[in-house]
């Protein structure tokens, strides 16, 4: 394929696959051809795959949060894509919107170590264990 | 173009994750790990690596977000990663992902298929050479899990694979769990899968448990390998001898038992040829 070509075949690509993550991570329509269910499955898929590493990063707000850990953090990413800066910055980002909503004790603190013990590991467990794709 | 074979024998392997060093470390039978390379600095490696390292256990860096299957060709401070990574650890190939992570912007958060078609072919082929130049060592591509297609697909992900496989000399990493996701949520057979990929690339094989939610199969490395993709896996070995095949778990550990008896399966797989 000549140069040309694979500039116009990439930019083609481009703007497909900016439609297509628009449509999974932040609330754009989906793009003609595609199954819709299928991609709202995908969008939950993701969102969960996010709550997972963002569990993992902060254990303390799934003690804090307990079994509503998983709403609320699907009621914050759905339609937000994932910050800059990965998972601790997604993680923030989640505290800063749990504070707006008067769901924090306090303003969030820095992120707490990941520990083994058995409680905390049976939480992280239950919020890990399904759906991380 | 014949780099691809360069793992030599690897064996069975577990997927080596900070949460079950101790795990990985102490378990018997365990011939090589991988390590999300995203998740490591090459400078200053986790003890417990080191300590396989010095067991002689061969480490492979596994990338997830390079996106090498995205428009932009990939970034060199990620492939610059990535090597770093392999020449730290002595690795014999890096592996990452047929898969696109990012566009328009916006990260994804996880692997997402790309569309299989002459014209995006062109763009991985290129996205290829560009990583396989930056790196020291041969890369290794692994097949995606999905559970959507592109509408606009023209060839099958054998195909696909096979024509990248043949422009670049990129290794496979073949994973059955994605085989058989594909198969329940697509209707793609992963036999024929099997007989359709250029398994003299294999480089290694992945295999991982999952769960099934309302008739579709989500590919979570967080359960027990089904005996479905075990007899893939045994389709697999009929076809060819894997260098290696390394099970995955990313979450939900179980006990070091479960472990144990999750290896012993899939030895057993490997061996109902």
């Amino acid at each position: 394929m000549s140069e040309p070509s694979r500039e116009r075949a990439r930019q083609e690509l481009g703007r497909a696959q900016a439609e297509l993550v628009a449509a999974l991570v932040a609330g754009g329509e989906v793009p003609e051809g595609f199954d819709a269910a299928r991609l709202r499955v995908q969008e939950g898929a993701l969102i969960s795959k996010r709550r997972g590493t963002v569990a993992r990063v902060r254990p303390d707000l799934v003690v804090l949060l307990g079994d509503g850990f998983a709403a609320h953090f699907d009621g914050y990413a759905r339609g937000r894509p994932k910050p800059e800066g990965g998972s601790r910055a997604d993680a923030r980002d989640f505290a800063a919107w749990l504070g707006e909503r008067g769901l924090l004790p306090e303003p969030p603190g820095a992120a707490a170590p990941v520990g083994r013990s058995g409680g905390l590991g049976r939480l992280l467990g239950r919020v890990l264990g399904r759906g991380s794709g | 173009m014949a780099e691809h074979g360069a793992a030599g024998r690897l064996g069975v392997g577990l997927g080596w994750r900070p949460e079950i060093d101790l795990t990985v470390e102490r378990m018997p039978g365990v011939d090589f790990v991988e390590v999300i390379a995203e998740n490591i600095r090459p400078g200053a490696l986790p003890e417990s690596l080191r300590v396989l390292l010095a067991r002689g256990v061969p480490v492979i860096p596994h990338g997830v977000g390079l996106g090498i299957g995205g428009a932009e060709p990939p970034d060199p401070d990620r492939l610059a990663h990535l090597d770093a990574c392999a020449r730290a650890l002595g690795s014999p190939l890096v592996s990452e992902h047929l898969a696109f992570v990012r566009a328009g912007g916006m990260e994804a958060g996880h692997l997402l298929p790309v569309p299989r078609t002459r014209a995006a072919l062109s763009v991985v082929v290129e996205n290829v050479r560009r990583a396989q130049d930056a790196l020291a060592v041969p890369l290794a591509l692994e097949n995606v899990a999905a559970l959507f297609g592109w509408p606009e697909d023209e060839m099958t992900e054998a195909q696909f694979l096979g024509e990248l496989v043949e422009a670049t000399g990129v290794g496979l990493l073949v994973d059955v769990a994605n085989l058989y996701t594909n198969q329940v949520n697509l209707g793609l057979g992963a036999v024929s899968a099997l007989d359709g990929l250029p398994l003299s690339a294999l480089a290694y094989v992945h295999v991982a448990g999952g769960h099934s939610h309302h008739g579709l199969w989500h590919d979570t490395h967080t359960s027990r390998v089904p005996q479905e993709v075990l007899e893939i896996l045994t389709e697999l070995c009929a076809r060819t001898e894997p260098p290696g095949v390394l099970l995955e778990w990313d979450g939900d550990y179980p006990s070091d038992a479960v472990f144990e008896e999750e290896l012993g399966r899939i030895r057993g797989a490997m061996a109902r040829v």
